[in-house]
């Protein structure tokens, strides 16, 4: 059984399917591994309503977190921490965040920033199994 | 007392059903025991029996055979009405609309292999959009769908040479007789 005899088999349909999905296939690669651009981030904190902040205007945010005050800065459609009450600073590492389904967070101080683009309804849970 | 003897009559087909079920299950839980590389991707041998079954004895028989495996198969596995198990029959499902809308198209166009493909790329792309409607609605997990996707056309395609060559096998075996 040669790959010759193989593909002798396949019927022309066969062939353009397996074209077909073949370049549907590629194509899907481009396009669900770009990332796109956030346009707004949800900070949320067990202190206060969670908060939609656009990404278009550059501004500083004080927000209440469960030990003490986060500072969040919005830049040029990027988001990060600047300072927080917790002992490790990992959210302040964590650095600059701009795409789409992003997540950051200050566990210690309980605050989240997702990053979404607009009409995206909110979920009531993240994700089910058992 | 009276006591009644409960007959159940049944014809070919539904002895081909039950034969061909049993098969596919049995399968399904071979396969189950199987370890995965990456979760969610597995060869699918199991459909190569709903793919036989249609190819020799049409679609309502194979749609018989692929739910009936999906329902006892999540039965003797214990996840019945569970996750996998609707991402099984959601796979299930739309396989089998995918493979009726084919297989009846006039001049019947296609082979084995691309009613295969076919129906792998359906079955997969249908159990991503059922995870996230139902378990995982965050749009991340589309970033897997590339992933998922080549490993049902390679799946698919390997599936749909061996089915027409256990064909082509049996129909020489049968001139033999």
């Amino acid at each position: 059984m040669t790959l010759q005899n193989i593909i002798s088999d396949f019927k022309l349909a066969d062939k353009a399917v397996f074209l077909f999905s073949l370049s549907l296939i590629i194509t899907s690669y481009f396009y669900f591994w770009q990332s796109t651009p956030a346009s707004y981030a949800i900070i949320k904190s067990p202190q206060q309503k969670s908060l939609q902040v656009s990404l278009n205007e550059n501004q500083l945010y004080n927000i209440q977190g469960a030990l003490g005050k986060s500072a969040i800065e919005v830049k040029q459609g990027k988001i990060r921490f600047i300072s927080s009450p917790c002992q490790n600073k990992f959210c302040i590492q964590h650095g600059w965040q701009q795409h789409h389904g992003n997540l950051t967070a200050c566990l210690p101080n309980r605050i989240s920033i997702q990053l979404a683009n607009l009409n995206q309804t909110e979920n009531y849970y993240d994700a089910i199994n058992f | 007392m009276q006591t009644t003897d409960i007959q159940i009559t049944t014809n070919h087909q539904d002895r081909l059903i039950a034969g061909f079920a049993a098969l596919a299950i049995s399968i399904h839980l071979l396969e189950s025991a199987l370890p995965s590389p990456i979760p969610g991707i597995k060869p699918g041998l199991a459909n190569l029996v709903t793919l036989y079954v249609l190819l020799r004895h049409g679609w309502r028989l194979a749609l018989n055979v692929s739910l009936l495996r999906v329902l006892a198969g999540s039965l003797l596995l214990g996840s019945f009405l569970s996750p996998t198990f609707s991402l099984s029959l959601a796979g299930a499902i739309a396989s089998l609309i995918i493979l009726g809308l084919t297989w009846h198209l006039p001049g019947k166009p296609f082979g084995p292999v691309g009613l295969s493909i076919l129906a792998a790329l359906a079955h997969m792309t249908a159990q991503i959009v059922t995870a996230y409607f139902l378990f995982i609605p965050h749009t991340a997990l589309f970033g897997l769908l590339p992933l998922l996707l080549t490993a049902a056309l390679i799946s698919g395609t390997l599936g749909g040479i061996l089915v027409n060559r256990i064909i082509k096998r049996r129909d020489e075996l049968t001139q033999h007789e």
